[in-house]
């Protein structure tokens, strides 16, 4: 019986995907799409590189459906809990998958998600995977890539204005000044050899930064990683630069961790262990080595840490971690690796059918006393030398239900607990629902989950989405988030509450045309931003916006029109209005090896309440997600160009000018005279 | 799908002719190419074209647009050339243009054209210019349903002298059409420059009888102002007589005669 159905629909659905072909993306874009639909509006800085990095090994090296596992699948950050436990059911009650169409059988995939999944999933004969590995083999299948970048911004910044009889020694006189020339650059190489061995080296140099002198000889940031995978007992290796996360993130998860978005239904992180750093983020990683044991159903993980950090450090103490990795200037360089810290962890996690437990600890001592200036809203942050956090995670899927969460403690007794459930009534509803509350003393160094904010303290809320398939092409996403700060927050002098909404539909009109109209609603308070008030006053501040874009394709042609507006309003003053609007234009030549992106965008906010955030294509590896205030218009040419099968180059300028009389842009060393702010940027990949 | 419109002609674009196309909705308008509105409407020409119009704003014979427009069907591309005219001896714009567009199978239509504006100035009894592109794209997503982008000037060139800086328009639209049958179009556009208000235009267009058709439109900005216009057209003639009344200045007429050569 399940011959014949899939027979008949390998015919239907065959005639469809060889049509969709042409309107198919490559598969950088379709990672760059799934990444802008989680951050599309986001404000926070989020590691492209990474997400970037884990999906194209993906694509490298497919997912074998038929043998994968749930952390396997987990790896597609794009699927939903419940769409994983679909496959991974349909595969264990209907047996091993025939063709890679089959997919439409599976409940909950529509015809978007089977796309976005086909490059990086495959089907085939089981592999070995712990098989020998052969010198012969690794270096003749082994792949090599080299990566080298440059951006410059065209305009002169207030940082690298030197007095007019340009003396050398101005930077030493001047510690405000940059120390080195304004060009970013970054020079990276990677080894890999199947999903088995992966090998990789990264030089980078921020803008600014000095690449010789007196304060650096050579880059200002080196990163070194190695990782072996499915080596006898040891599921992984790493050594050097490295992560490690486990469970839902309250303990440690030192990435690009789920939020609110679109993928509605998307909102923990996924616990994918330890594994290599290849990005350039200054911070946000461990540097040493750990290993994984497989023992049957056990998975038993340590490792351990020691890196230089950067702070703010006089005499033994320092108030804040600086995370940026800046170091242009000498006040930026004398708080260079400042700080010793040390981190060893370790994590047991037993898996069965249905079941999924786990237990995670790590301790963190610094060789300084971290010590932050007191004020109301930091009150309680984390000080001191010495920190023991630890935590316990669990999935248990019970029919149709599928329970999460984690309870994490650190060693001042305070306690973060998150804790949700998966459920799909029938094939075209799914739901989720999320409780978490996380005190306010609760203060660790990696935590990242689902959270109004980028930190994981002071905070507790439910969690309500939603994903409806109503009609065939129609998808309809929603959220409701009402949140309470037990304490004061940055920017909130009192405690205070939240609700945070989000309705989008979705209309996959034909192969090549689709379209979604997105409507948030926020409703959060703020300090009075009026001048002289002694006492804090919070006030209420709502944002409403409503954002249409379409998208269509035709042969190597491909456009999308963004239409956003949005309302603020703060306490009782009037409401300011945004307006976004932009129109892309991308190009593959038939005949030669040549890929352009063309933008032009208009935006028009009021004030900075109406900022706008907007994603836009760049170079390989890079992701921007400029913010717009004012009035202006932004414009961009990206080129690709593959010179032949080994060596690539991509091309980005991009412009914004202000319309709104400003004769200054950004401020401090970063100011540039006039209205016009230009950057290009240069990418050369050789692979062999 | 509710595609917006947008086309902008603020109230220092004087140069700028206004189109034949009611209230001004030419961004979307696929059966009418007007010169230094959406280029990509260049690319639907199918015959050798020769455009005359005359504007005037609000019975001020100073304050007249002349402007003059050519276009070209080839197997690659369609070129149109266009020269415009505003002013009077003593105060004078101009504006040259050449443009390329092309249509892709009735599936789109992509254009640039590549303009020079000049003016003249009385302080310094010279002539200052300064060129700028236009980039025009329309996509019909089905028979009946097209929509249109246009920039003007994406790059917010302007003239500087000794004196003054001459700001010169950038205009960001989106527009759409509607047939609901062969004899009636309607069609919405948004208009921005950068630093004038928005403008919001709908407009009807009925073909009313064979030879000859009535407009009906309005759009507001700092003002509601309504359209009205009549088409005429013979085997290779077209006539074209638009009026828009604003509460405030009055009538502005305008008139156009095109001739497509066989």
């Amino acid at each position: 019986m399940k011959t014949l159905f899939v027979s008949i629909i390998f015919i239907f659905f065959c005639s469809y995907a060889l049509r969709a072909q042409d309107a198919m993306s490559t598969t950088e874009q379709i990672i760059a799409d799934i990444f802008e639909k989680f951050t599309a509006e986001s404000d926070e800085t989020i590691d492209y590189e990474s997400f970037y990095d884990d999906l194209m090994f993906c694509a490298e090296n497919p997912i074998n459906l038929n043998q994968a596992n749930g952390d396997g699948l987990g790896k597609l950050q794009f699927l939903s809990e419940i769409q994983i436990e679909n496959i991974l059911s349909y595969i264990y009650e209907f047996g091993a998958m025939q063709t890679i169409y089959e997919l439409q059988l599976v409940e909950g995939l529509d015809m978007t998600d089977i796309r976005r999944m086909l490059p990086f999933v495959r089907l085939g004969e089981s592999d070995n995977p712990k098989g020998k590995i052969y010198w012969n083999d690794l270096l003749k299948y082994g792949k090599n890539e080299f990566l080298f970048r440059l951006d410059k911004g065209l305009e002169t910044k207030e940082g690298y204005r030197f007095t007019p009889n340009e003396d050398v020694n101005v930077p030493t006189l001047n510690s405000k000044l940059y120390l080195g020339n304004e060009l970013y650059n970054s020079l990276k190489y990677r080894f890999h050899y199947k999903d088995r061995i992966q090998v990789g080296f990264s030089g980078e140099k921020d803008a600014g930064e000095q690449f010789w002198g007196a304060t650096n000889k050579g880059y200002d940031f080196y990163s070194f990683h190695a990782q072996l995978n499915n080596f006898g007992k040891f599921r992984t290796i790493v050594l050097g630069d490295f992560r490690a996360n486990f469970g839902q993130g309250l303990v440690l998860h030192p990435e690009f961790g789920m939020g609110k978005s679109s993928y509605v239904l998307n909102v923990t992180p996924r616990s994918s262990g330890l594994k290599r750093y290849s990005s350039t983020d200054e911070y946000n990683f461990f540097r040493g080595g750990g290993v994984t044991l497989k023992l049957g159903k056990f998975d038993v993980s340590a490792f351990y840490s020691n890196k230089m950090i950067d702070g703010d450090t006089v005499n033994g103490t320092f108030s804040t971690i600086i995370k940026t990795g800046y170091h242009r200037t000498l006040d930026e360089f004398s708080k260079k690796s400042s700080v010793n810290q040390q981190i060893v962890g370790g994590n047991v996690t037993y898996t069965n059918m249905n079941l999924q437990v786990g237990f995670t600890a790590v301790h963190t001592e610094l060789n300084n006393n971290l010590i932050p200036d007191k004020s109301v809203y930091n009150y309680f942050y984390f000080s001191g030398k010495k920190q023991t956090t630890g935590g316990v995670f669990y999935r248990y899927r019970w029919n149709k239900l599928n329970l999460f969460g984690e309870t994490a403690m650190t060693d001042n007794g305070s306690v973060a607990t998150l804790n949700g459930c998966y459920f799909s009534p029938v094939s075209q509803v799914s739901l989720v629902v999320l409780h978490r509350y996380y005190s306010p003393e609760y203060d660790t160094f990696y935590a990242s989950s689902f959270s109004e904010t980028s930190r994981i303290n002071n905070e507790s809320g439910l969690y309500i989405g939603a994903e409806v398939r109503p009609f065939r092409k129609w998808k309809l996403s929603a959220y409701a988030d009402s949140y309470r700060f037990l304490w004061p927050k940055y920017g909130i002098d009192a405690p205070s509450v939240g609700n945070d909404y989000l309705f989008q539909a979705d209309f996959t009109a034909k192969r090549n045309l689709t379209m979604y109209w997105r409507f948030k609603y926020e409703d959060k308070q703020t300090n009075l931003s009026t001048t002289g008030v002694v006492m804090p006053v919070v006030v209420p501040l709502q944002k409403s916006s409503l954002r249409y874009q379409l998208t269509y394709s035709y042969l190597n042609f491909s456009f999308k029109n963004v239409l956003e507006v949005n309302l603020s309003k703060q306490s009782s003053d009037n409401w300011t209005y945004g307006v976004i609007a932009s129109q892309d234009i991308s190009y593959a030549f038939p005949r030669i090896p040549l890929k352009m992106d063309i933008r032009f965008q208009f935006f028009d906010a009021q004030n900075y309440e109406n900022r706008f955030y907007s994603y836009e294509r760049d170079v390989l590896y890079a992701f921007s997600i400029p913010m717009y205030y004012g009035l202006g218009s932004r414009y961009y040419l990206n080129v690709q160009y593959d010179l032949n099968k080994h060596l690539s180059l991509w091309f980005k300028i991009a412009q914004t000018v202000y319309s709104d009389d400003r004769e200054l842009l950004s401020s401090g060393n970063e100011t540039i005279s006039g209205n016009r702010k230009t950057d290009i940027r240069l990418l050369v990949k050789y692979d062999f | 799908m509710c595609l917006f419109s947008a086309i902008i002609f603020s109230q220092i674009s004087n140069p700028l002719p206004s189109s034949t196309s009611i209230a001004q909705t030419s961004v979307s308008d696929t059966h009418n190419w007007a010169a230094f509105n959406n280029v990509a409407m260049l690319g639907y020409i199918e015959k050798p074209e020769l455009g005359l119009l005359f504007e005037n704003r609000y019975m001020i014979s100073e304050l007249s647009t002349k402007n003059i427009q050519f276009s070209l069907p080839t197997n690659s591309v369609n070129v149109g050339l266009s020269f415009s005219h505003f002013g009077y001896s003593l105060y004078h714009e101009m504006i040259a243009g050449i443009g390329f567009a092309r249509n892709f199978s009735d599936k789109f239509a992509l254009g640039v054209q590549f303009d020079y504006y000049s003016a003249y100035f009385t302080a310094s009894n010279s002539y200052r210019g300064a060129f700028f592109p236009l980039v025009g794209l329309a996509v019909a997503f089905s028979p009946v349903f097209t929509a249109g982008f246009t920039v003007l000037n994406p790059f917010q060139t302007n003239i500087q002298t000794e004196f003054v800086t001459k700001r010169l328009p950038s205009v960001f639209s989106f527009g759409s059409q509607y047939f609901f049958s062969p004899e009636l179009v309607w069609r919405t556009q948004i208009d921005k420059e950068v630093s004038s208000n928005y403008r919001f235009a709908t407009g009807f267009e009925y073909q009313m009888l064979q030879k000859f058709n009535v407009k009906l439109g309005m759009y507001c900005s700092d003002y509601l102002v309504s359209c009205l216009g009549i088409g005429f057209i013979t085997h290779s003639f077209r006539f074209d007589l638009n009026c828009d009344v604003h509460p405030l200045l009055g009538i502005k007429p305008l008139a156009a005669i095109r001739y497509s050569f066989k």
